[in-house]
């Protein structure tokens, strides 16, 4: 079978005054039909910009430099705008962090959903407004017939979160890119979504990213798992394997400072220092500032992507 | 131990018009809670999204009028305080906010930021306040080098970690934090909790943490409070409530926790829909979603009484329920 999502190679970067942002940095990715794949990383590493460039919704001044990204072997890389504008919302949907900003706040939420069930789908108005009815009550919005002449402002911030994942999923998407679909909801809002994405994807074979920050969420529901650091993708495996044996040392930093890892009250592992300024050239490991097992040979090398086991990828130099 | 703060039967409510001609209706956010804080303590706060924590925090700091019952604050009703009384009350009482981003004035410098609350009170001279908030900077972690820049320089961990100087700046005696690490990744995330942890033992400060991580809420709570749509349903020590509770809510929440071993069998659901506040189910308010209801739920509302020295539960059932599961 055709992998549904290929990356390969995919570099996104900022023109900044005081040089370029290397954002995405060399990335490769592939999801099957069905599959869930979580991309989990550091506060800036480049997931957010990872999911624009799927989309091409880099926002200016960045570009994407190189690569390819093929979305059941098209590569999106090279459709002509007005192709990509239709890819774009009726096959791959994409759930934004900052519910707020993506939601438009002069239209009722009823108007937003509608507008792309009529305009992707062409429902009759009744038709699109039950449809929207229904895919609202699904993400656990109480009373949604009441809820859809409410403007967003009127939401608390756990609704607005559930009413852009019910527009990302009418138009019923090959792919659904979700970054921290579920940060503001509470663990039982957060489970229902999951299994609303879950059952989907085995009804429609709808391919799912996952950006987030809970491992638990990871662990619970991705098939694989794919760690970045600094733009690039350090660590790669099946999710059960990863956390099962995790082998680069800032995935094992990530792992130890779970609050679960520790007693109640007892300090919280963490790792030291901050991410490098990603306006530098690369010399050697990104990671070797905070790396407790840095070698000398870190400062020079740049570590490439090696197979540590089956489907198992890991950048760095002291895995053998 | 005298607590630090009391609060007695505590009401919230909204009025909420849907639009011009719609009918005013009242959405009662907080339903009638008691709450104590003591020095050294941190209270952790649990419930699900818009059952009203943030409003219970901005009552408690008086950022907000309670529609009825009483706070007292080191004893003193906080109705009854005078001009001064309210002043010290806002200096004894600090609040951190959720977001990082939002809450720091983008047009202000980080020393301005940190120094505010001790220009509003008059503490110190500008050359003492200076040094103070110096002080505070590394107390938090930051260098003095970072004092000149502004919020958008800095990253969601440093930006709250400037928000905690902030609230330490006037020497509270209470902290409310209103999910202070929920946007922060993982490793940021350890490094606040543990200066909030630092901070507590160091200062003898007593915490009001709310959260919707349950982990975080272990962690760092030595008692717990879990609340359902406006009332606290269960109540106790950190032990008591997470390990023996005894409310069918508390167990639901405590069942979805999305686990590392990535074990699914645990879970109970709730079933049904989350009730709107505008329309509170009759009884018990959980008995619309409760895995355990019987008919005398939908008509009897349970009243929050001790089940066992210290630990309290709104459930009629909680004895029969958890004794056969235990
Ligand atoms: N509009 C922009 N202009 C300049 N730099 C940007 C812009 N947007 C993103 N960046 C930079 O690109 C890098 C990657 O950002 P990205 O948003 O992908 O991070 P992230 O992994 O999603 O982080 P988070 O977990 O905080 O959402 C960061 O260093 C960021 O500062
Ligand atoms: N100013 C307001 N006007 C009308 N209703 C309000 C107002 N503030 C809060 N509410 C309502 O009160 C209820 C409780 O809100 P609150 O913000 O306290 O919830 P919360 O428990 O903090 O939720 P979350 O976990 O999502 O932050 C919600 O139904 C909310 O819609
Ligand atoms: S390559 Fe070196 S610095 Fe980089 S992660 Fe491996 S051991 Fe650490
Ligand atoms: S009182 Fe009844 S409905 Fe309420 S929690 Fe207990 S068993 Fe469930
Ligand atoms: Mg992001
Ligand atoms: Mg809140």
């Amino acid at each position: 079978m055709a992998a549904l999502l290929e990356i390969t190679g995919l570099s996104t970067r900022f023109k900044l005054p005081g040089g370029e942002l290397r954002a995405v940095e060399g990335v490769d990715l592939t999801l099957e039909p069905g599959e869930t794949l979580a991309l989990v990383g550091e506060s800036g590493c480049g997931k957010s910009m990872t999911a624009a460039s799927i989309m091409r919704l880099v926002p200016p001044p960045g570009r994407i430099v190189s690569g390819s990204i093929r979305f059941k072997g098209e590569d999106l890389l090279q459709l002509p705008e007005d192709q990509m504008r239709n890819v774009r919302g009726n096959r791959i949907a994409m759930v934004f962090q900052d519910p707020m900003t993506s939601l438009n706040p002069v239209f009722t939420i009823g108007n937003q959903i509608a507008e792309g069930l009529r305009l992707h789908r062409g429902l009759s108005k009744k038709l699109a407004e039950d449809e929207a009815v229904e895919m609202l009550s699904l993400v656990g919005i109480p009373a949604p017939r009441e809820r859809l002449k409410d403007y967003p402002h009127q939401l608390s911030g756990g609704m607005r979160q559930r009413v852009m994942i019910a527009m990302a999923l009418t138009c019923r998407p090959e792919l659904v890119i979700a970054d921290e679909p579920t940060t503001a909801l509470d663990v039982t809002i957060q489970a229902q979504i999951l299994e609303l994405l879950d059952r989907l994807k085995e009804e429609t074979g709808m391919g799912l990213i996952l950006i987030t920050h809970n491992l638990g969420i990871v662990a619970e529901r991705a098939h694989r798992t794919a760690i970045m650091y600094a733009g690039e993708i350090v660590e790669s495996a099946p999710t059960d394997e990863l956390f099962g044996n995790p082998l680069h040392p800032y995935t094992r930093g990530l792992l130890a400072s779970l609050p679960e890892n520790a007693q109640p009250g007892e300090r919280l592992a963490t790792i030291a220092g901050s991410v490098p300024d990603l306006k530098m050239a690369l010399a050697g490991c990104p990671f070797r500032e905070r790396c407790p097992i840095c070698e000398e040979v870190c400062a020079t090398h740049h570590p490439g992507m090696k197979e540590a086991g089956p489907g198992h990828l890991v950048r760095c130099l002291m895995v053998p | 131990m005298k607590p630090l703060l009391n609060a007695q039967n505590l009401v919230k409510q909204f009025p909420v018009q849907a639009g011009p001609f719609e009918p005013r209706r009242i959405l009662t956010a907080v339903a009638g809670i008691d709450l104590e804080l003591y020095p050294g303590e941190t209270l952790g706060l649990a419930g699900e999204s818009g059952c009203g924590k943030s409003t219970v925090a901005r009552l408690l700091t008086g950022l907000m009028p309670a529609s009825s019952g009483s706070i007292s604050f080191d004893g003193r009703e906080l109705g009854s305080l005078d001009a001064p009384g309210l002043v010290r009350f806002r200096k004894e009482v600090q609040m951190i906010f959720q977001d990082p981003f939002s809450s720091l004035n983008p047009r202000m410098r980080v020393e301005e930021i940190i120094g505010e609350p001790l220009a509003i009170h008059g503490i110190g001279t500008p050359a003492e306040r200076r040094d103070r908030v110096a002080t505070l900077a590394t107390r938090v972690g930051l260098s003095p080098d970072h004092l000149k820049r502004f919020p958008h320089e800095f990253s969601g961990g440093q930006r709250q970690r400037i928000g905690i100087a902030r609230a330490l700046a006037v020497s509270p005696r209470l902290i409310i934090a209103d999910e202070p690490v929920s946007a922060l990744d993982l490793s940021i995330q350890a490094q606040i909790i543990n200066l909030l942890q630092d901070l507590k033992a160091e200062l003898d400060l007593g915490f009001l943490f709310i959260t919707h991580d349950l982990s975080v809420l272990r962690h760092l709570s030595d008692r717990v409070a879990i609340m359902y749509l406006g009332r606290i349903v269960e109540t106790g020590s950190r032990e008591a409530v997470l390990d023996r509770f005894l409310h069918p809510y508390t167990e639901v929440l405590l069942s979805a926790i999305p686990r590392i071993d990535g074990a699914k069998e645990h879970r109970v659901i709730a079933r049904g829909e989350l009730p709107s506040p505008l329309a509170p189910p009759s009884g018990c308010p959980f008995h619309t979603r409760c895995p355990y209801a019987q008919p005398v739920c939908a008509s009897e509302p349970p009243p929050l009484e001790e089940k066992e020295p210290g630990h309290a539960a709104a459930c009629h059932f909680s004895k029969d329920i958890y004794r056969s599961k235990r």
